[in-house]
């Protein structure tokens, strides 16, 4: 049982001088939970790890593990186990003595050891590597070694700092579900950072959005794909991203870039909003009345499916299809919207409209 | 267009090795001119070193004989000299190895305040010649009792070497990732023994390095020894090799076998730690180099 608590955090950086690394984070990851921190590149995903870790010191605010601090905590009294961006494995032992590190740091005894080390060396498949030194593994294999360095200690927490992101694109769809199944088969509290959102959205029981440091939203991918609360999150999640368009509302309506006239089921106050529609949101249909037409860009098809890119006014819409669909550029289509996955968002302030 | 240019480089290079062949002989004749006036004591050394009736000047030995190696021990015990030489430079280097450890991973680490002085104070003392602090470091030593003492010659001769190596190691650290060290921390450790345990380890070139340089120091060093110690039997190599020339020489006649072989007794230690650590070295001398 291993509950992390963040507590109104804030550190800055010497050197950071309007903004903070991590703003104010407060955060609770339940027991056995997967969760996500998800943002840009500088963003402070990173600084949020290593202060659970104990690698660096927060400002202010409280961090807590199971109900107690750790913040006068050295690393080595946390039980908490990194997995490295660069996997820091000990160059100068086997991949054997790298695995079994932690517990020869516990004392435990040869015996026990190797039974644990042969145990979660059969859980990545390691058997035949553990002899090696890092330099001779392949980037695959360390990231391996990495992890099952971590797993052996069954210690309370896992932090992994983007530990694909040095795999090949292969590898690190394949590794992220091994992962997600090892953690539901461990069930240990984890904290998984990643800059990537389709990582994020297949990894996470829960996705935290950080941007400059601060928590944007925290929730289901779910929650975060069909209700983002900002334009940052709709625009981060989701691959295509949200189509996002200017619009106006005329008389109890909708007008997206100008000339698409969309139903509007609800009032709203301000003038000028941004509407975000989901690629799939929008469908091709017949010419019709309430059908908007718009010239076909670009068809990109991608063998399950393909994404029609249609010229709007200024604006490029994005619009998920059917495979076989696949109209050329120049030719005209009529777009359809569903009305009930639009979201509005204040064009000022980017948040989202209720 | 890169084959182009690629054979254009190779003619010019071509051209210009064919234009100074006369240029190129003339280096060479310096260069050979420069290695014999380095190589001819050593070539002395040892020709004279197995030579039964050794001279001055260098010539084939007219007798060879490992006569001279034993008189050297039978006459002038020098084994104790050696003796001598091996413990206070072994200790030295065992005090330095663990001093520079500690002081070059701090200077590498640690957020100290004022840390780029203190960094540049270390390089500060090292250039401040050592006969410039002779007299205060005789009244220390006397002051204190550390004449005539290993423990004095052991301290004195670390403390010498110690900015330099402190300023290398300091570079050998800066090339370890951090990382590696924080691992260690989370998988356990205390922040002395994740040193010991991972830091060194991926250190072990610039030990190596500081390792034989502050031995080498130790033992050739002379200055130090001739005013903290005059009880002959601690004497150490340099100068029981000095006393030997000194006793010896004048108006009689000076034992010149002996003196060679005493100097390739002296060398032998330093070329050994030379050609072991030589490989370190340099690796250790240019990554340093490439963390200042
Ligand atoms: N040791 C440090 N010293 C100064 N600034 C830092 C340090 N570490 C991180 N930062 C800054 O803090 C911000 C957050 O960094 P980080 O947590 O590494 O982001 P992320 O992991 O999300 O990419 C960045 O602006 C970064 O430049
Ligand atoms: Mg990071």
């Amino acid at each position: 049982m291993a509950r992390v608590e963040y507590d109104d955090v804030t550190k800055q950086f010497l050197g950071q001088q309007d903004r903070a690394a991590v703003d104010h984070l407060t955060l609770d990851v339940a027991d056995g939970e997967l969760l996500v921190l998800l943002g840009p590149s500088g963003c402070g995903k990173t600084t949020a790890l290593r202060m659970l870790a104990g690698l660096e010191y927060p400002d202010s605010g409280d961090i807590r593990i199971d109900r107690r601090s750790v913040v006068g905590l050295e690393p080595k009294d946390r039980d908490v186990a990194l997995v490295f961006q660069s996997y820091a494995l000990y160059p100068h032992m086997s991949a054997r003595d790298n695995i079994g590190y932690p517990l020869k740091v516990k004392r435990m005894t040869q015996a026990e050891r190797d039974r644990r080390v042969a145990r979660v060396a059969e859980m990545l498949s390691l058997g035949t590597l553990l002899d090696r030194r890092p330099a001779r593994l392949s980037g695959g294999e360390q990231q391996r070694v990495a992890l099952a360095r971590a797993i052996v200690r069954e210690p309370r927490v896992f932090l992994m700092d983007e530990p694909l992101s040095n795999l090949d694109a292969k590898l690190r769809t394949h590794t992220r579900t091994e992962l997600k199944a090892l953690q539901r088969q461990l069930a240990t509290t984890t904290i998984f950072v990643t800059h990537d959102q389709a990582e994020a959205m297949t990894l996470a029981d829960r996705i935290a959005v950080l941007d400059r440091g601060r928590l944007l939203q925290l929730g289901t991918p779910d929650e975060l794909y069909n209700r983002p609360v900002s334009l940052f999150v709709a625009q981060f999640i989701g691959s295509p991203p949200m189509n996002i368009l200017a619009a106006q509302v005329r008389d109890g309506a909708l007008v997206a870039e100008g000339v698409w006239r969309l139903p509007l089921r609800r009032r709203v106050d301000a003038a000028d909003v941004s509407v975000g529609i989901r690629p799939e949101a929008i469908a091709l249909s017949e010419p019709a009345s309430d059908a908007q037409p718009a010239e076909v860009l670009v068809s990109e098809p991608l063998g399950s499916e393909t994404i029609v890119n249609v010229k709007l006014g200024n604006a490029l819409v994005k619009v998920r299809a059917a495979p076989h669909v696949r109209p050329d550029a120049g030719a005209t289509v009529h777009l359809r919207a569903d009305p009930a996955r639009m979201t509005l968002f204040d064009t000022k302030t980017g948040a989202a409209l209720p | 267009m890169t084959s182009r240019a690629e054979t254009a480089g190779r003619q010019a290079v071509t051209r210009r090795r064919e234009g100074t062949w006369i240029e190129a002989v003339l280096a060479h004749l310096v260069f050979a001119a420069v290695i014999v006036f380095f190589l001819a004591p050593f070539v002395w050394l040892v020709t004279a070193a197995f030579d039964a009736d050794a001279q001055a000047y260098i010539r084939w030995p007219s007798q060879l004989t490992l006569d001279n190696f034993a008189r050297v021990f039978t006459e002038h015990d020098f084994g104790r000299a050696l003796g001598n030489s091996a413990l206070v430079a072994g200790l030295t280097m065992l005090l330095d190895v663990v001093a520079v450890s500690l002081a070059g991973y701090s200077l590498s680490r640690m957020d100290l305040r004022f840390k780029s002085a203190i960094t540049y104070g270390v390089l500060l003392l090292q250039t401040m010649p050592l006969s410039a602090t002779m007299v205060p470091i005789y009244g220390l030593a006397r002051a204190v009792g550390l004449r005539n003492s290993y423990l004095g010659l052991i301290l004195i001769h670390a403390a010498i070497e110690l900015p330099f190596l402190i300023w290398l190691m300091k570079g050998f650290f800066d090339s370890v990732p951090r990382y590696l060290e924080e691992a260690a921390w989370l998988d356990g450790r205390s922040k002395l023994r994740a040193l010991v345990e991972v830091v060194l380890p991926v250190a072990r070139n610039g030990i190596g390095v500081v390792a034989g340089l502050s031995f080498l120091a130790a033992w050739a060093e002379v200055l130090m020894v001739i005013i903290l110690v005059d009880r002959q039997d601690m004497f150490t190599v340099p100068l029981a090799f000095y006393q030997v020339l000194r006793t010896r020489g004048g108006y009689t006649e000076v034992q010149y076998g002996m003196v060679a072989a005493m100097g390739v007794l002296y060398l032998v230690p330093v070329m050994v730690i030379f050609f072991a650590t030589r490989r370190m070295m340099v690796r250790g001398l240019l990554s340093s180099a490439r963390g200042l």
